[in-house]
């Protein structure tokens, strides 16, 4: 009798957008996610692994001090219940929440904070994580062997803690990432641990099928009250996206990250097209190009290729659509983003003018280190390539393994590069990428030099007035356009599709593949009971 | 008859593709590189675009020809490479034995060993994608039958008549290698290399699809096939074609080779008489 | 008999030895490292530090020379060292991927063997008739399809238009197994229609089926006796040489079918520059094939008594 009523009013109130938020959530079901950044996991020790698909999994298990909330589209207090900020910005007192609970029933205690930090930045070891804590006073000093606790950390009481910073930065952006999951103490130094991790996570971990799936069930004592509200959550490791393509229409999962071919195909169709969640995401596709190679060094040729390509035509036709027009580093979704600032004209006469301008009337030659990826990778190349052409820019493509890529633009081992990278969504750790003092191994790998660059960005960093770390940061954006160190291609749209039984995915900006299982239910139209 | 037929159908269809390859400059409508237009991307099938377009606006009929030249290269450069090692080696093993045959031996039965997909992965892997690292992947992984083969022709090749007058005549090592023992193992030789011509095309696929194929600006079969898998429930012309071009080709090969095998393989002939 | 397997099992050393050798030494040359791989899906930024350190760690910094030292070393105590990734043991992340693949590649076996054999012999009856041409004609095609398509086609088809099959998946069900194993039991499939089919016509021909015919046995006593003891060596050898390029070739289905097995894990290590378990993934993928060589042997050893052990 309810199941008809449910169904009777699903049909009257179809066409009302908030239909997903209107209606009670269902406890029960399983909610089939799939993994689809490469065909298996690191391991069960999500310290070890900073990549995404790595993530995918850690969010149903494990909880950091802080997290992304979606709709906020800011990080909030996670596991941190209440926080006081000393006058000059460095002391933090965390107070911890105390009704999370780990899985194997013992509370949290402000001791496996302390014993998660130390562990992370263990000098023998290399946790990508260190990045994070490292913003800890003393952090430091333990990842170099000398001390062996952070002293930037004191326990107050079970469940207060007091975290002393290096800068005045807000922890939330830093201790968001789940390379920095808290562990319990007790547990995770065991050996078992590798293989059947234990969090403050919605779900409790079932059994992984290395390479294949990880299942959960729900986690009785999770904190947030009547969450999680799925019974089961099976996570599938699919790379493939044809494979993901087949299986999600023949409703074999639940939801799936699109990419630009189905995105076209989706929303084309009557019915896969209701079930399409979009977001602006904080990657900005570029082709970089290596400032101290010859005709790269001169501003001219960087604008010119920047007016030769026809960047519009290409996000309409090939990317579909599934993306924005890059105006300069930072995306639509940060704080910092100008509005008022104009993507480069599509215009290969100016662009010849500035190519004779800077002494190539007859165009050059230059080779593009590129990797197979869709997105951001040589069918992008293989488009602008003729484009370039026109201007009288040879573009040779470069074919390299995505992990090549990433090793050559760390050492600067490049003459252009085609990339995608975070440009968000804290604006500043952005925007430092263009910071002279920040390495080409860490993210300038373009090799970028301004004096007023490095001015704005080290007053930004030092001001307490948010209005004028705002300016500052938008001028730095624009003098980046201006100075053009990189073609300014697109922002990524993310895509998802979901079958019309799941509800509650949220549009995570940071990266739409990052959910939070708590919140998402499945009604009894699922056909897995 | 069914020999005849194979050897007419293999045959035509072979020599369909060489003859598409050679003539792509002249057949094709457009340059498989440089003509893209992105505002002609995905066009099915017409009269326009024969084989429709691909993601980038450009003609898949004329990247389907200019592909021919590359999967035919990769089929008949990797052979030759190949065909040659495994009867260098093959035939002076068989030839001189003794501790060079135990190393021609172990040899061959390290490369039986590993699967030659495998092998080329990682010879890819290391040589970065391209045509040059293709051929060298190929050209290294496949020898071991061609090899056995040669040996096994020259050991019993050997003690006949003809070879042992040559000796007596003076004749060098390799001259007898060259002119008494060579001529009398090709037709065996022919048909694996005819077959491993298939082999290597449908491998060049495999290789796209696992990342390491031959990337841009070579149109090749296989890379074309797997850029367009996503595509296949929404353009699926986009890798028929290709994907035809590759079965018709490999199937041609396979028939020619068995065909072959027939007519030059003196024991399949014996077998049947 | 036990000499023999005594002599098998010792020639089978050189040949590890070499292949570890050989895949050292490719992969000390590689480019790309492990730490950069991290940051390779374009979402993570590694912090160089973090890079330096994971590169002593995993002791990539050590000259060549004192690497290969430790990995043989290691070796000898049959140990083949740590994942980079998972920082497990990396016999025990083989073990785990062990059990998928070769339920694959005996599921695929098994489809080629139980359709390829009765089509050669089929085949074989009338040589040159229309029966004979049509299934040898049907077996070539399937050795010219690339595999990754036919998965791609049979998903496609089966799994979508159809709805008979899943799509994907691993575990209990065995109808996980069946579109993977027929798109990776195709090739072989061919392969044994067509020895099959020589293998028939030649032992037919052959004179003590001439001489067994002319005393008078039946047909069906010529067939059962003779051809079938001779051509089962004849399949089983080629069935045992086979085993090598469907574990190969199981890299792509297992790709493609999100299947858990060694093919997968190998690409995957290739990719990400995992190098000990790539190391590891090879020589047990070697070692399959010469085991099962080695059984092949012994079994047409027990079957036909005139081949000797050699």
């Amino acid at each position: 009798m309810f199941k008809t009523f449910a169904i009777a009013a699903s049909v009257a109130t179809i066409g009302f957008a908030t239909i997903a938020e209107a209606q009670t959530p269902r406890r029960g079901g399983t909610f089939r996610y799939t993994a689809g950044y490469g065909s298996s996991f690191a391991g069960m020790d999500i310290h070890t692994s900073n990549r995404a698909q790595d993530e995918i999994w850690a969010r149903a298990i494990h909880r950091t001090l802080y997290n992304w909330d979606s709709d906020a589209n800011k990080p909030v207090p996670e596991l941190v219940a209440s926080s006081t900020v000393s006058p000059d910005g460095l002391v933090h007192t965390l107070k911890l929440r105390d009704d999370a609970f780990f899985h194997h029933g013992r509370k949290l205690s402000a001791d496996d904070v302390i014993w998660t930090f130390n562990r992370i930045m263990d000098g023998s070891k290399s946790y990508p994580g260190a990045r994070y804590v490292r913003v800890i006073k003393g952090a430091v000093d333990v990842e170099k062997g000398q001390a062996k606790e952070i002293s930037g950390l004191r326990k107050i009481d079970d469940s207060t803690l007091e975290m002393t910073l290096t800068e005045k930065v807000d922890p939330a952006f830093s201790f968001m990432f789940f390379v920095t999951a808290i562990y319990p103490a007790d547990e995770a130094a065991k050996e078992s641990f590798a293989t059947k991790p234990i969090g403050l996570g919605p779900f409790k971990f079932v059994e992984y099928v290395p390479g294949s799936r990880l299942v959960a069930e729900r986690w009785e004592k999770f904190y947030k009250p009547g969450m999680p509200y799925a019974d089961r959550v099976v996570i599938s490791i699919m790379g493939e996206a044809a494979a993901r393509d087949v299986a999600f229409r023949n409703k074999e999962i639940d939801a799936s990250i699109l990419g630009p071919v189905q995105y076209v195909a989706y929303q084309a169709d009557p019915n896969l097209s209701k079930g399409m969640l979009e977001v602006a995401e904080v990657f900005t596709r570029h082709m970089g190009m290596n400032l101290s190679y010859k005709p790269f060094t001169d501003k001219r040729v960087r604008q010119a290729i920047n007016h030769a390509i026809d960047t519009d035509l290409i996000i309409r036709r090939l990317v579909r659509n599934k993306a924005v027009r890059a105006t300069s580093w930072l995306p639509t979704s940060s704080p910092a983003y100008d509005e008022s600032l104009k993507p480069y004209a599509f215009d290969p006469e100016k662009a010849k003018k500035l190519l004779a301008e800077a002494g190539y009337p007859n165009g050059f030659e230059f080779e593009w280190t590129a990797s197979p990826n869709e997105s951001w990778g040589i069918p992008i190349a293989e488009a602008v390539i003729p484009m370039l052409e026109r201007v009288g820019i040879k573009a040779k493509i470069k074919p390299v393994e995505a992990t090549v890529l990433a090793e050559n633009m760390r050492k600067g081992d490049f003459q252009a590069f085609l990339y995608s990278s975070q440009s968000g969504p804290d604006p500043l750790t952005a925007l430092k990428c263009y910071h002279s003092a920040t390495p080409v191994s860490a993210c300038n790998y373009v090799g970028f030099k301004n004096a007023e660059v490095d001015k704005l960005l080290d007053d930004a960093a030092a001001t307490d007035d948010a209005a004028k770390r705002l300016a500052n940061l938008k001028k730095v954006n624009a003098i980046i356009q201006d100075e053009a160190p990189i073609w300014f291609f697109n922002y990524n749209k993310a895509v998802m599709a979901y079958q019309p039984w799941v509800h509650g995915l949220q549009a995570n900006s940071t990266e739409l593949a990052y959910q939070d299982y708590e919140k998402v239910w499945i009604d009894e139209t699922s056909p897995v009971k | 008859m069914r020999f005849r037929a194979n050897l007419v159908i293999g045959g035509a269809l072979f020599a369909t593709v060489v003859i598409a390859g050679l003539l792509a400059p002249w057949l094709a409508h457009t340059d498989p590189v440089l003509d893209a237009d992105l505002m002609y991307a995905e066009e099915p099938p017409g009269s326009a675009y024969w084989f429709g377009t691909d993601a980038q606006g450009r003609d898949i009929y004329s990247r389907v020809l200019y592909g021919a030249r590359i999967s035919l290269t990769v089929g008949i450069v990797s052979q030759l490479i190949n065909t040659v090692i495994g009867v260098c080696l093959g035939l002076s093993a068989g030839y001189w034995g003794g501790w060079w045959d135990d190393v021609v031996n172990g040899l061959t039965n390290l490369m039986l060993a590993i699967p030659s997909l495998v092998f080329a992965l990682a010879i890819m892997a290391i040589l970065s994608p391209g045509l040059t690292s293709l051929l060298i992947a190929l050209g290294l992984t496949n020898w071991s039958f061609t090899c056995r083969l040669a040996r096994a022709a020259t050991l019993s090749l050997k003690s006949q008549g003809y070879v042992q007058a040559a000796k007596v005549l003076g004749y060098g090592d390799l001259r007898i290698m060259a002119t008494q023992l060579l001529p009398n193992m090709l037709g065996p030789i022919i048909v694996i290399g005819t077959l491993g011509m298939g082999s290597a095309i449908l491998a060049e696929a495999a290789l796209s699809f696992l990342g390491l194929g031959i990337r841009p600006p070579f149109p090749s079969w296989g890379s074309m096939l797997s850029d367009a898998r996503d595509q296949i429930t929404t353009a699926p012309w986009i890798s028929i074609f290709p994907g035809l071009a590759i079965f018709a080709t490999v199937l041609g090969l396979n028939l020619l080779g068995d065909g072959l095998r027939d007519i030059l393989d003196p024991q399949a002939r014996s077998r049947r008489a | 008999m036990l000499s023999f397997l005594v002599r098998r099992v010792l020639q089978t050393i050189p040949i590890v030895l070499a292949v570890a050798f050989l895949i050292f030494v490719l992969f000390s040359v590689i480019p790309g490292t492990f730490a950069s791989s991290l940051s390779d899906d374009g979402r993570s930024i590694m912090d160089p530090a973090v890079v330096e350190r994971m590169t002593k760690e995993l002791g990539l910094n050590d000259p060549v020379a004192v690497r290969f030292g430790r990995y043989v070393l290691q070796l000898a105590q049959l140990d083949l060292g740590t994942s980079f990734r998972t920082r497990q043991p990396v016999t025990q992340v083989l073990a785990e991927r062990t059990g998928p693949t070769l339920q694959l590649c005996f599921a695929a076996m098994a489809f080629a063997i139980i359709i390829g054999v009765p089509l050669g012999f089929i085949a074989a009856l009338k040589p040159g008739g229309m029966v004979d041409t049509i299934s040898m004609v049907t077996a070539v095609s399937g050795l010219s399809v690339p595999k990754f398509w036919l998965g791609l086609i049979l998903m496609y088809l089966f799994a979508l238009k159809l709805g008979w099959l899943p799509s994907f998946g691993y575990g209990g069900d065995p109808r996980y197994l069946v579109l993977p194993a027929v798109a990776l039991g195709v090739a072989p499939l061919a392969l044994l229609a067509r020895t099959t089919r020589a293998a028939v016509l030649e032992i037919m021909n052959a004179d003590f089926v001439r001489t067994a015919r002319s005393k008078g046995m039946s047909e069906g006593r010529v067939v059962r006796w003779h051809l079938a003891r001779n051509a089962l060596v004849i399949v089983l050898t080629t069935v045992g040489l086979q085993f090598g390029s469907v574990i190969g070739q199981a890299v792509v289905v297992e790709k493609l079918f999100s299947w858990p097995g060694l093919g997968s894990l190998l690409v995957d290590s290739v990719t990400l520059r995992d190098i000990p378990v790539v190391q590891g993934a090879i020589l047990l993928i070697v070692l399959f094939f010469l085991f099962t060589n080695t059984i092949v042997d012994v079994l047409c050893a027990l079957i036909d008594p005139r081949i000797k052990y050699s």
